[in-house]
């Protein structure tokens, strides 16, 4: 069986700021890492690899010459390789274009059993990609898989719905959208960080992709982020001093005041 | 200019929060409704009859196109049936967010080549006729205006509220089965008891990291039964610890709440969790960092040991009573 994993390397969502001076979103000098949920979506890859007798694992990274260190990690976690796409397209809030360039990258590859995504990614938070990509590949999409059991033809999935916890089959190839729930990454050490050498992790140029450099313009879902602002809402900001019992008293008091209680 | 608008949703609220969206929106001519039947039921909007389909967006949609969308409700049906509706031109198709609708969403702006956003809160057309989405970006950082420069659009709607209205019921016009070249087959099928209601929960007392081990949330437990309050969390208890289900996750990946009282305990108020409580009245925290976020996005802030804290709001409440 071969699996691909789709990951995206982002800047850490939890280090973004708004800067309320300047009225901008902070976005240089941040540390940056694959998505949180796309770890999701590898580990769930990498487990099937352990359990499956010949699965072949390779990683597929969005995010441009940056994203090296961020790929050998994520090859790192359990993968046989790992492919760099060229960047430049990988605007968060056009994830069809991301799509589109993804669907090419896993064609130049060479096609997978399975396809595998994070649900959302940590920078858009759309949770389109992996859907977008099944419809351009012609083929099943399961999400939010929380189980997976694939078979010789078919794959068997739990999808959590919200209300209902639904296991479906269907024929292999497929698309899955991993749940953040389904598992916890494992976090490879240094050590095998370092162990990832330059023949396991590989770059696709968007001409290996069949993409002219002004193409990328033709594949843009046509989106584009037109203003900013902060997205805070006003506050009291009352400290309560004093010891816990004194503060206790004090809160339980303005809350009463507050007609909340 | 979004003459024509395609609005569905997997329940019957939704349904009508993104028709109201569609019908309010400047230059829109027609609204139609899209249901998936099913054998028996109405697969999208759920719980509902056709009729009672047409009844909730009464005023709202021109019609309900009732299509047969199989045995269960399919992302993959649903972008077919989407697609064959807007056969003829559409303009946006707006949907409201579900797992379901996610697909739906995805595979339609492939298949018709549309632009699409999701998260949308509120949408408006612009001077040359191209949507403007509002919604909030960088995980919460900012809120955004996105501009739909491509026709058609397809915007996937937050989670929203609203009312019901007394109209007529719109038109019902019956609609062919689409048809999906895969077989999805359900095997088993398990309901998940709802125990939590955060988004309609009056008071809500959420726990963080500040919380040391798994054991001491049992220490909130008083505070809740005291208030009355839904138990919620941060990220990193039900994602990363997974100490609680993420059904309690307040924030940009779990629930957005509309209480009267929100209470943070322990949570330093990553973005990610603030957005989910903009819409809290009051939001008191307990935290012994000044520095951390919450505290500027808090009412009333108790920078102390939450663990001290706590047995005495408990005292203090029992007291109060």
């Amino acid at each position: 069986m071969r699996i691909i994993v789709c990951a995206k390397h982002v800047t850490d969502s939890t280090e973004i700021r708004w800067d309320d001076e300047r009225g901008e979103v902070v976005l240089r000098n941040l540390p940056t890492k694959i998505s949180d949920y796309d770890r999701n979506a590898i580990e769930a890859a990498v487990v099937l690899k352990e359990q499956g007798d010949d699965v072949e694992l390779e990683v597929v990274m969005v995010g441009g010459e940056a994203a090296v260190k961020t790929l050998k990690e994520a090859v790192a976690m359990g993968a046989d390789k790992g492919y760099l796409v060229e960047g430049g397209w990988d605007d968060p809030f056009d994830p069809v274009r991301g799509a589109r360039v993804l669907a090419r990258a896993i064609e130049a590859i060479d096609d997978a059993d399975l396809v595998m995504c994070g649900l959302v990614s940590e920078d858009g938070y759309n949770g389109i990609t992996g859907a977008a990509l099944a419809q351009l590949l012609e083929r099943p999409y399961l999400a939010p898989v929380v189980g997976l059991e694939p078979g010789e033809e078919t794959v068997r999935a739990t999808l959590d719905l919200g209300d209902v916890l639904r296991t479906v089959e269907t024929p292999l190839p497929c698309v899955l959208g991993i749940d953040s729930s389904m598992n916890v990454p494992r976090l490879p050490t240094v050590l095998q960080v370092m162990k990832v050498k330059g023949d396991r992790v590989g770059t696709l140029k968007l001409a290996d992709l069949g993409l002219a450099p002004g193409a990328l313009g033709e594949l843009a879902g046509g989106v584009e982020l037109a203003g900013l602002g902060s997205s805070a809402v006003e506050r009291k900001r009352i400290v309560l001093e004093g010891a816990a019992e004194e503060a206790a008293a004090a809160l339980v008091a303005a809350l009463k005041e507050e007609g909340v209680l | 200019m979004a003459a024509r608008v395609i609005v569905s949703a997997a329940d019957v609220a939704g349904l009508r929060r993104v028709a109201e969206a569609a019908r309010t929106l400047d230059g829109v001519e027609r609204v139609e409704a899209l249901a998936l039947t099913g054998d028996d039921v109405v697969l999208a909007p759920a719980a509902a009859a056709v009729d009672e389909v047409a009844t909730a967006v009464g005023g709202l949609a021109d019609v309900v196109l009732a299509c047969p969308g199989g045995g269960a409700l399919r992302g993959d049906v649903w972008a077919a049936a989407l697609q064959e509706a807007a056969a003829g031109g559409v303009d946006a198709v707006f949907l409201a967010d579900a797992p379901a609708a996610r697909e739906a969403a995805g595979r339609l702006s492939i298949a018709l080549g549309a632009a699409c956003a999701s998260m949308c809160d509120e949408v408006t057309v612009d001077g040359d006729g191209a949507l403007l989405v509002r919604r909030s970006v960088y995980g919460g950082v900012a809120a955004g205006t996105l501009r739909l420069g491509r026709s058609p659009a397809v915007c996937l709607f937050a989670a929203g509220v609203c009312e019901a209205a007394e109209a007529a019921p719109a038109p019902i016009e019956q609609r062919a089965a689409p048809a999906v070249p895969w077989d999805v087959v359900i095997v088993a099928e398990d309901t998940v008891e709802k125990t939590v209601d955060l988004p309609g929960a009056r008071r809500v007392v959420s726990v963080g990291r500040g919380f040391q081990k798994a054991d001491d949330l049992a220490l909130a437990q008083p505070l809740v039964a005291a208030l009355d309050a839904e138990l919620g969390c941060s990220r990193p208890i039900a994602e990363d610890f997974k100490w609680l289900p993420k059904e309690r996750l307040v924030g940009l990946t779990g629930s957005s709440v509309t209480a009267d009282l929100y209470l943070a305990l322990g949570i330093s108020g990553q973005v990610q969790h603030l957005t989910g409580i903009k819409g809290a009245r009051v939001v008191a925290a307990v935290n012994n960092d000044p520095k951390a976020p919450i505290v500027r996005n808090a009412d009333y802030i108790i920078q102390a040991d939450l663990y001290k804290v706590i047995p005495a709001l408990v005292a203090a409440l029992g007291g109060a009573s």
